[in-house]
């Protein structure tokens, strides 16, 4: 065992730790190229963050839904960019994140790759470290949760574990920062050759395999000699793995030797031969050949042999006869979190105090961003247009266009996704999220969903942007997809207002003054649960229809409770999730405010678009129990929900002609008082029925363009995003179609 | 237009629109504000005034339902799967020339593997056509050099033969891709497979292939042909032939017919499952498959192939499965089910659950489905469908708890 694992002395680690210098995503050119695999939960990510510091880049992995973040350090002189690998519990490629993960590991051609271990979960993690020490020689095994594993009386034998692996382990507290400057030394002794591996190989199949790989693997070696794994590669070739075979034809798999200097792009690799390409097709065909007189279901032996060696490594280095030292509080806040008669009432409690911290926390902020950008901003950049003789038409397009629906958007939906987004990561990181789940699975089973869908579902009242990118929670593809096209039935943070307003204008009205609102309250939440039926209702015909023969697979890991990391937390919640989102909608909101000011001011004869656009849209908005000018308002803000009811407010004064009321032709605007919003609305013509399907079309009509650009996104395809939108739509049409008809005939039209 | 006028509205039953109308529609006094025309011509300046604000263009409630109705019931005749309009013409658009021209050899290969005689009129039987129609396809084939008939039967030529197993190859390709990487039901993947193996090219084919991993077998347990159209002989005899008591490995599901494929999938039969015959009457045969008891009418049973097992060797279980374990309880896992094939059996082994892996049940969860396993060392909730295909021993349960 040439690996030399832990025994820098402490008084020097001090120096060490001050090497190191997180490079975040400043770094262009690197000396050494990092991988970091590991399964799910097992802090891998508080690794990456140790390493590079809370600033990275994130992004997909090409042509893949999988997220990638990477990041950069410098230590003891040399640049290493760091990769960050999805979590996986295996490399079988059976799924896109273990596929991204095996690729990389093999193509990316890592000078180092670094195993994240749970100290806790040893058997189980060594599975998958098994898996990638057969691919590659340089691994680091990072055994983290080390004060986690004490706390429960589990005692980690590193020296032995390290010999027996044939790898440096090295053993971290990756939150509180012990243990990385030795994580940072074994990284750089691999990288730089220092430290020989010679890692553990999986020797133990049945004869027929074995034999059928000796004969493979010798074959192999005669072609390419400089392979370290030809019996996995071997393996890899008589289980059919395409990538591999494909590798092996273009002789790309010889490429791939360890020499230790090697970088992606910079190895000059040897041309390869004509005469080698015959010899790897003889290869194949040899391949071809073995595989028949395999046992057909031979690939559940290999995985049965890797779980069989790490039980065997993880028993030869579990110390035995330790203490617990910590009360285990997982077992019993299970039992709490999760039981028959507390699950439901402690779920909706804390869920329901998520959504009023939101809403009453985002009002304060909310008014002021609105008194800023709306009440002040508005009016001192109209002056200001003005004071430099700017041409009307473009203060209009600019300011009462462009910066007028930008701001707006802004003020509605910054507040309430600050608050949401991190409350809710929290709650994701300390482990409850998963929990929710699981109470939840069997309703959303029965409409042939996800468990996880319930967590969508809550992250779409927020945003359903936001909504559709946390369906990546759901591994299995067919939930995932069900998960993101109805994901829009969630009552998202900008149709909220449009629903208070309008439930406080025409169905408060109808009671006691004492009571209105707390009925118009009872209204709004009823649309919301009617929009939760609504996703269940369209789970279920979608699973069973267009849906019936995507891929399933059902897995959910509940993971231990752990405390949240407050300040990661905020910056992903912000950066990653509010940021981008407010950004995209921004992106989507300003160009659309340009429109709605030109709809409202560019004239074809006496009359504007826009009222030639609701007369030929207002028999059809009649139909349905609404009027033209809805329609239209839901036309031109398909960007954001944020700004239906001012450009409603606004296209109702166009059309009545009316003086005095708003701030000019395409000017959106809001009205101080509820009052006033009703007597405008009444005179447009607007009646109970009205509100009502208004309320319900805001819940049933297509996501808006975010959204829709997301789903785009995430799903790679025309043809779901198409789906995402005319679902709800048709749905949205029917249902505002057959009660309008009905009221009619029960009020004798 | 500052004049005030009365509204009365006609009742203009039965009518859609009623623009030509427009005139016989007054307007009281609006609400608000003072109006503008909207419209230059006065006329259109009371129209749309009638038609935005008082609700005027408007169609009859009944009229919009019944209208409504028919589009649904339109809609539905149209694209109702499988017997749907769209689908039926969809089929008869496929079945072009080629397509039958293809199913021919496919017939005639079936023959010769299983050494049936092939005849024009056991032909026009397999593709559902006239004699004279098969007789003609038999003289275009031969025309073509795919066949050459002797007098008896229709023996294939060497292209023949190669294109007939071409064609079987992409066939239990896809039926492999169906069964592996998306959730169609098995008894669709016949028909899917059908239409497939006319429509893709060699090259997709072998993309194909190579995407899913170059399986050896399609799910109903056969030999899928390799590239250069090699294919080991068929092996076995029906589960009939079997004596009782004797056991058997099941290595081909014949699918169709539909109904028959049917029965068998009911009774829970996969391939790699054993069985061993009970007893057999002329109305039923009686099996164990897995531990369990089940009986097929002899009609399905044919279509069951087996390879017999040495006396003395007879099949496993009955097993119990994850879903007995009461909150607490242990137990080691014994195998998955065979039934649980595909992602599903990927999934489950990737989790942990290998043959010798200690399982105890922790959480029952609120609705008590799914369940939460602690499965070295982790907590995974399975559901009941994935709990079932998991057999367990509880035999050395003292020894656990």
């Amino acid at each position: 065992m040439a690996a030399s694992v832990s025994s820098a002395c402490d008084g020097c680690s001090v120096g060490r730790a001050a090497s190191l210098v997180q490079l975040g995503v400043q770094l262009d050119r690197w000396d050494f190229l990092v991988a970091l695999a590991g399964n799910p939960n097992t802090g891998k990510s508080t690794v990456f963050n140790a390493l590079t510091g809370l600033r990275q880049h994130t992004g997909n992995w090409p042509g893949k839904t999988v997220a990638r973040a990477e990041g950069g350090y410098r230590h003891a002189g040399k640049r290493i960019k760091l990769i960050d690998l999805p979590g996986t519990y295996s490399l079988n490629a059976g799924s896109a994140d273990e596929e991204v993960a095996r690729d990389f590991i093999l193509f990316g051609r890592p000078d180092v790759t670094v195993v994240v271990v749970d100290a806790t979960r040893l058997e189980r993690n060594l599975n998958l470290a098994n898996q990638i020490l057969e691919i590659t020689d340089r691994v680091v095994i990072c055994l983290n949760l080390m004060d986690e594993a004490k706390r429960r009386g589990i005692g980690v034998d590193v020296v032995k574990l390290s010999q027996l692996l044939g790898v440096p382990v090295v053993p971290t507290v990756a939150r509180r920062g012990e243990g990385i400057p030795e994580l940072l030394d074994a990284i750089h002794g691999l990288a730089a050759g220092d430290i020989k591996p010679s890692p553990y190989r999986i020797d133990r199949y049945s004869p027929e395999l074995e034999v059928a790989v000796q004969r493979l693997s010798r074959g192999i070696e005669t072609v390419f000699a400089e392979l370290s794994n030809s019996r996995w590669v071997a393996l890899r070739l008589l289980a059919g793995d395409g990538s591999i075979t494909t590798a092996v034809r273009t002789g790309e798999i010889g490429t791939l030797r360890e020499n230790g200097t090697q970088h992606p792009g910079s190895n000059a690799s040897v041309p390869f031969r004509v005469s080698d390409r015959s010899r790897s097709d003889e290869l194949l065909a040899l391949a071809e050949e073995l595989r028949w007189t395999l046992n057909p279901d031979f690939e559940d032996s290999l995985t049965e042999s890797s779980y069989a060696t790490a039980q065997s490594v993880a028993q030869a280095s579990t110390l035995r006869g330790l203490r617990r030292t910590g009360f285990d509080l997982d077992r019993s806040l299970d039992r709490m979190l999760t039981s028959r008669w507390l699950g439901f009432p402690i779920m909706l409690v804390i869920l329901s105090a998520v959504f009023w911290l939101t809403i009453a926390g985002a009002n304060i902020p909310s008014g002021a961003i609105a008194a800023l950008l709306l009440d002040m901003g508005h009016p001192a950049l109209k002056g200001l247009a003005a004071g430099i003789g700017m041409p009307w038409w473009v203060s209009g397009i600019l300011i009462d266009g462009v910066y007028l629906a930008t701001a707006w958007v802004v003020a509605v939906m910054l507040p309430p996704m600050a608050i949401f987004f991190p409350l809710f990561t929290l709650l994701e990181d300390f482990g409850y999220l998963p929990r929710v789940a699981f109470n939840l699975d069997k309703l959303f089973q029965k409409a042939g969903a996800h468990g996880k869908q319930a967590l969508t579902m809550c992250m779409g009242f927020g945003c359903n942007a936001a909504g559709v990118v946390s369906a990546r929670v759901i591994d299995s593809p067919r939930e995932r997809l069900i998960a993101i096209i109805t994901n829009n039935f969630s009552l998202c943070n900008g149709r909220w207002p449009t629903q208070i307003l309008i439930a406080s204008i025409f169905i408060g009205a109808l009671a006691p003054a004492h009571i209105a609102g707390l009925v118009s309250a009872a209204a709004v939440v009823s649309v919301a649960v009617t929009g939760i039926g609504a996703m269940l209702l369209a789970s279920w015909a979608l699973s069973r229809t267009v849906l019936r023969g995507e891929a399933t697979t059902f897995s959910l890991e509940l993971p231990p409770y752990r405390p949240p990391r407050i300040l990661r937390t905020l910056y992903t919640s912000l950066i990653d999730r509010t940021g981008i989102v407010l950004w995209r909608a921004i992106m989507f909101a300003a160009p659309a405010g340009a429109v709605i000011w030109l709809l409202a001011n560019l004239h074809v004869g006496a009359l504007s678009i826009a009222e030639l656009m609701i007369s030929w849209l207002h028999p059809f908005g009649l139909l349905l129990g609404l009027n033209g000018v809805i329609l239209l308002a839901y036309v031109v803000a398909i960007p954001a929900n944020e700004i239906v009811i001012p450009t409603v407010l606004m296209l109702t004064v166009l059309t009545l002609k009316l003086g005095g009321v708003g701030a000019g032709s395409g000017v959106m605007f809001e009205l101080e008082s509820t009052s006033a919003t009703s007597d405008l609305l009444r005179a447009g013509g607007w009646t109970l029925l009205t509100g009502i399907n208004l309320m319900l079309f805001s819940l049933l009509h297509n996501p808006c363009s975010t959204t829709l650009y997301t789903i785009y996104r995430e799903t790679r395809s025309a043809k779901w995003t198409t789906l995402s939108a005319a679902l709800p739509l048709v749905m949205g049409f029917t249902v505002c179609f057959l009660i309008a008809q009905i009221w009619r005939i029960a009020a004798g039209w | 237009m500052g004049r005030s006028r009365n509204c009365t509205l006609d009742n203009y039953l039965g009518q859609i629109l009623i623009l030509g109308r427009a005139n016989s529609c007054s307007i009281g006094p609006l609400p608000t504000g003072s109006h503008k025309a909207i419209w230059g011509d006065p006329t259109s300046d009371r129209l749309l005034f009638c038609l935005t604000y008082f609700g005027v263009l408007m169609v009859d409630p009944i009229l919009a339902l019944t209208a409504f109705t028919t589009v649904v019931v339109f809609l539905v005749v149209l694209f109702w799967p499988r017997h749907g309009l769209a689908s039926r013409i969809g089929r008869l658009l496929r079945m072009t020339e080629r397509v039958r021209m293809e199913d021919a050899l496919k017939h005639l290969f079936d023959g010769e593997y299983t050494g049936k005689t092939c005849s024009v009129e056991s032909l026009a039987g397999a593709l559902e056509m006239s004699r004279a129609r098969a007789a003609r396809l038999v003289n275009q084939l031969e025309a073509m050099e795919l066949i050459h008939s002797d007098g008896r039967g229709l023996p294939l030529t060497n292209a023949g033969r190669e294109y007939a197993l071409r064609l079987l190859r992409t066939h239990r390709l896809w039926e492999r891709y169906l069964a592996d990487r998306t959730n169609v039901k098995p008894l669709d993947w016949h028909d899917q497979a059908e239409r497939q193996e006319h429509a893709l090219a060699p090259a997709e084919t072998e993309e194909l292939a190579a995407r899913i991993g170059h399986p050896l077998y399609d799910p109903h347990g056969d030999p899928i042909p390799t590239a250069t159209g090699e294919m080991p002989p068929q092996s076995g005899v029906p589960l009939t032939a079997l004596t009782p008591g004797q056991s058997g490995a099941v290595v081909h599901l014949e699918d169709e017919p539909r109904e028959v494929f049917q029965k068998i999938l009911d009774a829970g039969l996969v391939p790699l499952m054993r069985v061993q015959v009970i007893d057999m009457t002329p109305e039923t045969i009686r099996f164990t498959a897995d531990g369990e008891t089940l009986e097929l009418e002899p009609v399905a049973a044919t279509n069951v192939t087996v390879v017999p097992l040495p006396h003395g060797e007879v099949g496993d279980g009955p097993f119990d499965n994850l879903t007995s374990l009461r909150s607490g309880e242990s137990a080691t896992v014994v195998q998955i089910a065979p039934t649980c094939q595909g992602l599903h059996r990927r999934r489950l082994l990737d989790l942990g659950f290998v043959p010798g892996t200690l399982v105890t049940a922790e959480l029952e969860g609120t609705l008590r489905d799914p369940v939460a396993y602690r499965v070295r060392g982790a907590l995974i909730a399975l559901r009941k469908q994935q709990a079932e295909w998991i057999y367990i021993d509880r035999s050395d349960l003292a020894v656990q708890s």
